[in-house]
């Protein structure tokens, strides 16, 4: 692995101009208030949710009709029947028609994706608007059928005659007729999300109190940003829902402290009779893990040129973006720690260090994801051997960490993450840079399944040019 | 929500089986609709000496000027869209005999939805008392006038207020006015007589300036995800207006589907925050480049009465209903990016007027909306801007559909109309008051209320 | 060794028929006290089978087609591919190893004999349409504490086609590709000479492997459902019901069916990926059957790596590395274990250069 050797500016100088021939600029964003699977959106489908938050967003920046450059996004768990789900969903929205659009997956990452992918067409001068986004039910998640009835069902299908079809059913056992339901589990490994976690928990020796803590933060910090009236111009309600279901605004570390452990229980073995166990102590609980959640989430990005037309803000340039994934299939990195090598690869390719950014939103798939991502950033031997940097790559104030809280209490619905996060940020940056002045940058993360991660740098753009 | 009494007296065997009961009979009313014409027939003026180039004739000629039938001559066999009334001249009380007369004859012949509009002058300090009696007596008689007509027929009245001098009866405001009453938009708008003054602001009316009187405006209104609020937005769409559509972020869901379904923008906002005014106006003025017409409509019901009274109940109502729009308007006038003519439009009710058992916090709030609006009036006049409100009688929502059945029914039919107003009712006046040729009418409490019993 | 060329490679069904006949025979000459010692020698003879068709030579469905390679694929996790695993071609000569052991002059009985340990070298790739010549036979009878184990050896070479015998005049009729030890165990069974048995080597033993073995942190989980034994019992043919029904498997003193040891070597092999190389050696040792239905940790490392990491609460466990295991410092080693933390089997799955 070459070792790189990122410039080392003074803390707070511009970046560089990136070689793109204009920049892309967030300009909104919108989603539905995120709801616990099997709540308010238990009937929902994700074509109903991601078109109720493209709508949302339609009605606060008065897109009626509008034609723009495409609307890109997508769902984890989809129906075969939702092939077009982003195209259908702007069909079913009150943009033009003429708005074409594609669907994109990267499991967790798929709205921060989806930003890139719409601002490097706008940066390339291919589209000049777009929306990026994703949605996710868990509520209503396709259930397929077992490998053995979908032989027969596929046989039956082309059979020409009906002694055909019916003798293409002889192979199906009884038990071929129960349904499979979508898992999260890795293929390739079989274990569970948190179970992967909990395996990196564990070789970082994260302590359950961290854990509780950050989750607790996470809470606190939600609730705070809904009373301030901070998500008034983020999220529109749905069904019903007002606020993010799963926010705790009464949660206590004596409460989260008293939740059993669900990950990792088996790490070493079970305990003997005795009580007496090998492994490391379980320590991710219901409360410092995100709960399965439904909803959906956009971004508006757009060319100076095109929101200036349209008098529409702009709250932050997108910077740049890196996407990286870890071979975590034979253990050699956890499951989610790609962002630990996405990010310093970023910073450096933008001359930036770690402490040159205002806003930290990592996203908690775990509380624990978070801690050892950060714990991986600090310590020196592994930012040499694994990230290839000549030290440690530093430690983050946390006082700029998830700020207004993340998906440890909003929930994650898997496709929805990045755009409720990129909205999040974009609208952090502005507002630090309106009160301050100066130039405000965000550092965005988002962990995946498959051992995939993303980064993105937003910063704000200067006062005078942010509204045209 | 819909009236099906109404439905059911006016269509098949119900309909006969209500004639012969002799069951009031309300009309179904008469609702604008892009392309209709502006009265359902010939208009006759009355008033006036012939030969004699008067306020009749110059009425008359204005009303030629929008491609209606205009007689000045009565006959016996012309179904009248509408009559109307001009009272200008008279100076003593029995000046007005010929004129009423001539009206009274040709009453029986007023089309259903036919329309009578009095126009005369508003007494003034100093008036020679015989003049004053003439004018103080056509209100009465038209609110007389008004509760004679049936079949959606509606009475109302012009009344032009000499302030520093006399309004021409052919001035913007005189005329908007007249038009407002002689079209279907007022169909919900009866016996009421409407004072109009000298226009404040310069106002062409040219070209297509009728059919869309809101083009190039920008206008907010509050609580608009639904009821009232939502019609007033499509409305003021319908006429031309880019529309902010506000409410609190919990009704975003309908907020957003009427934002979209009129192509304006929506703000999520809770109008009781200490900074509702600078988001309003900073929203209209970065996204739309200024703002010219606020409604404020956003309002909510907290019933108990007065003995059973809680402090939440009461605060909250006065807080949404009053103190908002006074922070919200003494903010947007105090701030530069309100419109060179503004104007604003706000909810009042009928309870605010007549007060209503169990409504002892409403009807502050909504008579505190009447009193601020005589008050902004002045200040905006200074701008060239106006300040008014509209009061609604029973209105057919969301709010009115859960009243229970005996007392919703008694409030649908103690109205001359015998029926409860639609949203759109409401909307027309308020978008009538906001549009640029009504600039002569300043603080005024305009009833939507099918001339109901209660108040005045 | 004398070779005795078959004219097919056996069913299994009928082995087994013949193999519980067999056992049954030694069973009684058993009992005769101090008796059969003597019988304890190999048969010296290696069974042949040439001409063994795969893809669209074979018998559609039968072993070797490629509608019988995709169905085995899926069942043990293998990626879709023209080429034949070193798993299958397990299943592809066991019969003629089973062959073997079923004869009347074998010494030690089919029934209850428990599989130990495997080691496979895959030298050159195996392809469907390939032309195959299957060779089998046992070897190294050899002192066990339990009893007695003794390796069946299975060697598949792949026959040169016609072009390429025209083009190298003088080249061999066959190159070699594969080479299989299966080790197997008959328990009670002994050697004349049993002092052997006493050596450490011979006293390897599960159940001391699992008093000391501490599990490592997993990198997979297998969820063994209870169809597992069936689905594996179709596609290897090796339809013993200690796999396949519990009824089977209380004969044998197990509380439910158990996996094929096979199919979880085989799974293992599987999920050690794209990195194994077209050739590659694999070893299984097994310990712990797992039972069906059950959940099992698995540990799949690289072998450099599975020691070196500084943060591993837990020490990997070296899996033993028979004959025919490559650089131990390359390739991939595996482990997996119960609930209770109790070794099922450890292997290696190493790239050859």
């Amino acid at each position: 692995m070459a070792t790189r050797n990122p410039p080392v500016p003074t803390a707070g100088a511009p970046a560089p101009t990136s070689g793109a021939p204009r920049d892309a600029y967030v300009i909104g964003g919108n989603r539905i208030p995120f709801a616990r699977a099997g709540g308010k959106y238990s009937r929902a489908s994700n074509q109903e949710m991601f078109t109720a938050a493209l709508e949302g967003l339609v009605a606060r920046y008065g897109l009626q009709g509008e034609r723009l450059g495409e609307v890109v996004g997508g769902a984890v768990l989809k129906h075969a029947r939702d092939f077009n789900l982003v195209r259908e969903s702007v069909l079913g929205s009150s943009l033009s028609a003429q708005t074409p659009a594609y669907d994109l997956q990267q499991a967790c990452a798929t709205g921060l994706e989806a930003a890139i992918a719409v601002s490097n067409k706008i940066r390339l001068g291919q589209v000049e608007s777009g929306v990026a986004g994703g949605s996710d039910t868990v509520s209503d998640a396709p259930i397929a059928v077992s490998e053995g009835l979908r032989r027969a069902l596929l046989e039956a299908s082309h059979a020409k005659t009906f002694g055909a079809r019916v003798k293409a059913f002889g192979s199906v056992r009884p038990s071929d007729l129960a349904p499979l339901t979508p898992s999260t589990d890795e293929p390739r490994t079989g274990l569970s999300m948190g179970e992967h976690q909990a395996i990196t928990t564990a070789r970082w020796g994260i302590t359950r109190e961290a854990q509780d803590a950050l989750a607790l933060a996470s809470h606190e910090h939600l609730a705070a940003a809904w009373d301030a009236g901070f998500f008034d111009d983020l999220v529109t309600p749905h069904r019903g829902l007002v606020r993010d279901q799963n926010l705790r605004a009464d949660s206590s570390l004596e409460k989260l402290a008293r939740l059993k452990p669900v990950y990792g229980k088996r790490l070493g073995g079970s305990p003997d009779d005795s009580g007496h166990r090998d492994g490391p102590e379980p320590t991710m609980t219901a409360g410092n893990s995100t709960p399965l959640t439904d909803g959906a989430s956009t971004v508006l990005l757009g060319s100076r040129e095109w929101a200036s037309e349209r008098n529409l803000p702009l709250l932050a340039r997108v910077v740049d973006a890196e996407t990286a994934a870890v071979d975590y299939v034979h253990g050699h990195e956890g499951l989610l720690m790609a962002p630990a090598h996405a990010v310093p690869r970023l910073l450096a390719r933008n001359g930036l260090m770690l402490g040159d950014l205002d806003f930290y939103e990592i996203h908690e798939a775990f509380a624990s994801t978070v801690l050892t991502t950060l714990a991986a950033w600090e310590d020196d031997e592994y930012c040499r051997t694994e990230l290839g940097l000549d030290g440690r790559l530093g430690s983050i104030d946390r006082g700029r960490l998830n700020v207004t809280g993340s998906s440890l209490a909003a929930g994650h619905p898997f496709a929805a993450t990045g755009g409720r996060i990129v909205a999040t940020a974009a609208k952090l940056v502005a507002r630090k840079a309106a009160e301050t002045g100066g130039t405000t940058r965000a550092l965005i993360s988002v962990c995946a399944a498959g051992g995939l991660g993303v980064a993105m740098i937003l910063e704000s753009v200067h006062s005078t040019d942010a509204t045209a | 929500m819909t009236d099906s009494y109404v439905k059911a007296v006016n269509s098949g065997f119900t309909k006969t089986l209500a004639k012969k009961l002799g069951l009031p009979r309300p009309a179904v009313l008469r609702r604008f609709r892009a392309g209709d014409p502006l009265t359902v027939g010939p208009v006759l003026v009355l008033g006036g000496t012939p030969g004699v180039a008067d306020d009749a004739d110059r009425v008359a000629d204005a009303l030629l000027g929008w491609d209606l039938d205009v007689r000045q001559n009565a006959d016996d066999s012309t179904r009248w869209g509408a009559i109307v009334v001009v009272l200008t001249e008279i100076a003593r009380p029995e000046d007005a005999s010929p004129t009423v007369l001539a009206l009274a004859a040709n009453l029986r012949r007023l089309a259903p939805n036919g329309r009578v509009v009095t126009i005369s002058r508003a007494p003034a300090d100093g008036d020679d008392p015989a003049l004053a009696a003439a004018r103080e007596g056509v209100d009465g008689f038209l609110r007389s006038v008004a509760k004679e007509l049936r079949y959606g027929a509606t009475g109302n009245g012009v009344q032009l207020v000499t302030s520093r001098d006399e309004v021409p009866v052919d001035a913007v405001s005189s005329l908007a006015a007249l038009r407002f009453f002689l079209s279907a938009r007022s169909a919900f708008v009866d016996g009421q007589v409407l004072r109009v003054g000298s226009p404040v602001a310069d106002v062409g009316v040219a070209g297509a300036y009728w059919d869309r009187p809101l083009e190039g405006k920008v206008a907010v209104v509050t609580g608009a995800a639904r009821g009232i609020g939502a019609q007033v937005a499509r409305t003021l769409a319908r006429d031309g207006a880019r529309v902010v559509v506000v409410d609190v972020p919990a009704a975003g869901e309908q907020l957003t589907t009427v934002a979209n379904e009129i192509g304006g923008t929506a703000l999520q906002l809770d109008v009781t925050a200490d900074d509702a005014g600078a988001r309003i106006l900073e929203h209209a003025r970065a996204r739309h480049g200024g703002l010219d017409v606020l409604i404020h409509n956003a309002g909510i019901l907290r019933d108990k009465l007065l003995a059973n009274m809680t402090a939440d109940r009461w605060d909250a109502v006065i807080a949404v209903n009053l103190a908002a729009q006074v922070r919200i308007s003494e903010h947007l006038l105090g701030a530069s990016g309100f419109s060179a003519e503004p104007r604003i439009v706000s909810l009042a009710s009928t309870s605010g007027i007549a007060g209503n058992r169990g409504q002892s916090n409403y009807a502050f709030s909504k008579a505190g909306v009447i009193g601020h609006t005589r008050a902004f009036a002045a200040r905006l006049a200074d701008l060239g801007g106006t300040a008014n409100a509209v009061a609604p009688g029973f209105i057919e929502t969301e709010m009115t559909a859960s009243i229970p059945f005996v007392t919703r029914e008694v409030a649908r039919r103690v109205a001359s109309l015998q029926q409860g107003g639609r949203p759109v009712d409401v909307a027309e006046a308020i978008a009538f008051l906001a549009s640029p040729a009504a600039t002569g009418v300043n603080g005024q409490v305009l009833r939507v209320c099918g001339q109901n019993l209660v108040g005045r | 060794m004398r070779v005795e060329t078959l004219p097919a490679v056996p069913g299994l069904g009928g082995l087994y028929g013949k193999g519980l006949a067999a056992s049954g025979r030694l069973m009684m000459t058993r009992r005769l006290p101090g008796g059969g010692a003597s019988d304890l020698a190999l048969p010296d003879v290696a069974y042949r089978v040439a001409g063994v068709a795969t893809g669209d030579d074979a018998a559609p469905g039968a072993v070797g087609s490629a509608a019988h390679l995709a169905r085995y694929a899926q069942v043990v996790g293998e990626a879709p591919s023209e080429h034949l695993p070193a798993g299958y071609l397990h299943v592809l000569g066991f019969p003629l190893a089973t062959a073997l052991m079923v004869r009347g002059d074998f010494p030690l009985s089919l029934l209850g004999m428990v599989h130990l340990a495997n080691a496979v070298s895959l030298v050159r790739p195996v392809r469907l349409g390939d032309t195959l010549e299957v060779r089998a036979w046992a070897q190294d009878l050899r002192p066990h504490r339990k009893g007695v184990q003794v390796d069946l050896v299975t060697e598949i070479s792949v026959e040169r086609t016609d072009d390429e015998r025209a083009a190298g005049v003088g080249l061999p009729a066959t190159t070699f590709a594969y080479r299989g030890v299966s080790t197997y165990l008959a328990k009670g069974t002994r050697l004349p000479d049993d002092s052997a048995g006493r050596t450490p080597e011979a006293h390897r033993d599960t159940g001391r492997d699992a008093q000391t073995f501490q599990p490592p942190l997993p990198t997979a989980r297998w969820s063994l459902d209870g169809g597992t034994g069936r689905a594996y019992a179709a596609v290897s043919g090796d339809r013993n019901p200690i796999h396949t029904s519990a009824l089977g498997a209380k004969a044998f003193g197990f509380p439910r069916a158990i996996a094929h040891g096979m199919y979880t070597a085989a799974r293992a092999l599987a999920e050690s990926g794209a990195g194994r190389g077209e050739t590659y050696d694999w070893t299984v040792s097994f310990a712990k059957p797992a039972l069906l239905p059950s959940t099992v940790d698995v540990a799949i490392r690289p072998a450099a790596d599975a020691s070196a990491r500084g943060r591993q609460d837990v020490e990997q466990v070296e899996a033993p590395v028979p004959d025919g295991a490559g650089d131990p410092r390359t390739g991939l080693t595996y482990v997996a274990w119960d609930r209770a933390g109790r070794p099922h089997l450890s292997g290696r799955v190493a790239p050859r250069p």
